[in-house]
């Protein structure tokens, strides 16, 4: 068993980072998806007239 | 702590409308009752804006009003008395300049000074008539609301306004009552009691305007208004737009960008690159002499002589040993994985999965960009608005509301806030047919698929990647005809005013600013969602059953893997388009997960890239995959936004079936008849595009179900 590890450590190591980002994404979408933003992306950025108005809504200001 | 909530196209909607969303937010704001309202103004459409600051002055809450684009206004050398504009409305006003950032802080200090120091009284009276009815309403129906409140409802009551009736629940004594007045005061005026207040609000606004503003060019012809003359011109407008598109497509996707994507595609995400070009000429000088093809006659001491040369050299110079060579993405990968000594399914995945899937998307970047700064550019200087108006006129001729072009232009970014868009649509058929269309407009996402059609398949033409946007508004005009012609859609379009904002030139900050956010988005949207399905798409596509049992597969195995089993099952649907290969079947499957997965499935699908995609469609059926996909259903956020907005699973499959239907048919026509053109004659196929083709002629001219001919109701204002 130790001996198949140490033969494949480089492809465990990778596999493991691969399947953390892979989780990180799933995880950022869920996020997204929970704060009602769309799974495309897009919002405010997305929108045609997006320089004409980029300001959240409602915004929040300490002063 | 200051809390502010934008109240966005409050101030959109006009005294011709139904003002059904300006009520709303109105009601809202007087139930929410914030400290202060900060309204926002344009000051070079000063008449139009102080509609809405009349109506806010009568919610009993303090307002500061903010004269925005004080630049354009000074710039044409006109004078607003804003001492005696604040007189005559009761309220403080600031001169800003969002653009030049000046006044914002002074503005704000405004809003929060309103907030502290009482409430605003609205200073402008209606007629005598028009106030002894609202007098009488107050008495009768209104008494009991707090003081400052009254009149508003009273005007409300009066306009026989649905939602405060709706709101007040008063009894059926007293509503005949108010009716009485109200029937009284229309009798005298001799016209309806909304008119009678939308009259008397801009006649009121008038006499304020006339010692308030001073107009160095009045009854002249401001230079907007000159550019227009040509732009919005009725026979100059559409072939100009036609022009602008061109150029805007040529720049972003043949010169400038062209340049940046093959250097994205060919070196960052390909071999690798010359660093500054260095080495690039002299690579080019000797590749280009093994190029050429000598035919000798020579002895077979000769032939081995000039074999060991080959074999000596390699067959083609490399391009490593000139220059500054700086590899690429994925040859540095495949040496780091190969290093490490990672599995061959692994190297594979990373590599041929989510390098050249991702890598295919990320690639168009520079020209997304490109395209980006174009398109900010056009809308940050007034244009898009033009266009939406010279187009609104067209889309009218055709049944389509005024209204509806607003969704699709904001579709043109993302479909979502487009199909979002439709609400302010009161009309339920104009509504439900705007939804229906909107996502026939290319989006963002569409734009790396058009791109890679037109440069893979056409040689990176740019009237390809332009004539996507005319085929998107030829669906939805030819839609919008058939539709109409319904009885599910028939009726006159909805009445639409739309302001044109004056020309001017944008600043760079935030022309870049609107770049940067949607390129942005764009790369964080490959390296989500985009990632997530092309590891699902090389999983599927290097596995699959053979005669050895399930196992990884060879890039020449893959017509054996899962993926193609799917793909070819549902392939023969497409073959009457031209493209029935399970490789095109699964990239147009995949892309309803996001669009940009048609590009990244391509870039998996085939390893050889664009000559290799060129290789397995002729221009007919390229153009037809462009098509169907530009047309067919959009990704599920955008179905899903579809659902919401449609609140009802019949009509979302309706618009679903409608939208596949007719990308299929139009896909169908383009190759059939494309084929046929190109010598590649199929009887029974152009037969079917012909039927298809007279059934849409039909459809087109046959008379309309309730009228004998379509009716527009437009009221026009000139602001002056």
């Amino acid at each position: 068993m130790l001996t198949w590890i140490m033969e494949n450590m480089a492809t465990i190591i990778i596999s493991a980072v691969l399947i953390f980002a892979v989780a990180a994404v799933i995880a950022s979408m869920v996020r997204s998806k929970r704060k009602g933003k769309s799974s495309c992306g897009c919002g405010c950025a997305g929108c045609a007239m997006n320089g004409a108005c980029h300001l959240a809504e409602p915004e929040t200001l300490r002063k | 702590m200051l809390t502010i909530i934008r109240h966005i196209g409050l101030a959109k909607t006009n005294a011709y409308s139904k003002e059904g969303d300006t009520i709303a937010d109105l009601c809202n704001l007087i139930s929410e009752r914030p400290d202060a309202i900060l309204n926002i103004i344009d000051g070079t459409n000063l008449e139009r804006n102080l509609y809405l600051t009349t109506q806010l002055t009568e919610l009993g809450i303090p307002v500061a009003v903010a004269i925005n684009m004080m630049d354009v206004v000074e710039k044409n050398g006109d004078r607003i008395n804003t001492e005696e504009l604040s007189r005559a409305l009761g309220c403080k006003i600031i001169e800003i300049s969002a653009l030049k950032g000046n006044g914002i802080m002074e503005a704000a200090e405004a809003a929060i000074d309103a907030a502290k120091n009482g409430k605003t009284v609205p200073m402008h009276t209606f007629s005598g008539t028009v106030e002894h009815a609202l007098a009488h309403i107050e008495e009768a129906a209104v008494h009991g609301l707090p003081e400052e409140q009254q009149r508003w409802y009273a005007i409300k009551l009066f306009e026989r306004d649905d939602k405060v009736l709706e709101q007040l629940n008063l009894s059926g004594t007293v509503l005949s009552h108010i009716e009485t007045d109200i029937k009284a005061a229309e009798e005298e005026m001799d016209d309806d009691a909304e008119s009678i207040i939308t009259n008397e609000r801009y006649i009121y606004i008038g006499s304020i305007i006339k010692g308030c503003l001073k107009k160095k060019s009045a009854g002249k012809l401001t230079n907007s208004d000159k550019i227009d003359k040509i732009v919005t011109n009725r026979f100059l407008g559409l072939p100009i737009f036609a022009v602008i598109m061109f150029l805007v497509y040529y720049i972003s996707m043949v010169t400038v960008g062209s340049a940046a994507t093959d250097w994205a595609n060919d070196g960052l995400f390909g071999d690798g690159f010359h660093l500054l070009g260095i080495g690039s000429e002299d690579y080019e000088a000797a590749d280009d002499e093994t190029l050429e093809v000598t035919v000798e006659t020579a002895t077979l001491a000769d032939y081995e002589n000039a074999l060991a040369v080959v074999e000596q050299y390699g067959d083609e110079p490399d391009p490593a040993a000139y220059g500054i060579w700086v590899p690429g993405i994925p040859v540095l990968v495949g040496n780091g994985l190969e290093a490490a000594g990672a599995a061959d399914w692994l190297a594979g995945l990373i590599n041929d999965g989510i390098v050249a899937g991702v890598g295919a998307v990320w690639g168009f970047v520079p020209q997304m960009l490109v395209l980006f700064l174009l398109l900010a550019f056009l809308e940050a200087c007034g244009y898009m608005a033009r266009i939406a108006f010279v187009l609104d006129r067209i889309f009218r001729k055709f049944g389509l509301s005024g209204k509806s072009f607003i969704p699709m232009l904001i579709g043109t970014g993302c479909g979502i806030p487009g199909i979002m868009a439709s609400r302010t649509i009161e009309n339920e058929r104009d509504r439900r047919m705007t939804i229906m269309t909107t996502t026939f407009i290319p989006c963002g996402a569409k734009v790396p698929f058009i791109s890679m059609v037109a440069g893979a398949i056409f040689g990176g033409s740019a009237w390809v990647a332009t004539s996507a946007y005319f085929v998107g508004m030829a669906a939805i005009i030819i839609s919008g005809i058939m539709l109409k012609k319904t009885k599910m859609f028939s009726g006159d379009p909805a009445p639409f005013v739309m302001e044109l904002p004056a020309y001017h030139m944008p600043t760079a900050g935030n022309v870049l600013r609107s770049m940067w956010e949607r390129g942005w988005s764009f790369i964080k949207k490959a390296g989500t969602i985009i990632l997530l399905s092309t590891i699902v798409i090389w999983f599927t596509t290097y596995f699959g059953f053979t005669s050895d049992g399930f196992r990884m597969l060879a890039e020449e195995e893959m017509d054996q893997s899962l993926l193609a089993a799917v793909g070819g099952a549902i392939a023969w649907i497409f073959i009457p388009l031209g493209w029935g290969n399970w490789q095109a079947a699964v990239a147009s499957i995949t892309g309803l997960v996001a669009k940009e997965n048609i590009v990244g499935t391509m870039g998996i699908l085939y390893p050889g890239g664009w000559p290799e995609i060129a290789a397995n469609f002729s221009m007919a059926a390229g153009y037809s995959f462009l098509v169907f996909n530009l047309l067919c259903a959009p990704c599920f956020a955008a179905i899903g936004a579809i659902k919401r907005e449609m609140n009802n699973a019949k009509w979302t499959w309706f618009a679903i079936g409608y939208q596949c239907g007719l990308a299929y048919a139009a896909a169908l026509m383009v190759n059939q008849i494309g084929s046929a053109f190109t010598g590649n004659l199929n009887v029974i196929g152009l037969l079917a595009a012909i039927v298809i083709l007279g059934g849409m002629i039909y459809m087109l001219f046959r008379p309309y179900k309730e009228a004998t001919k379509l009716t527009t109701n437009m009221k026009l204002k000139t602001a002056r």
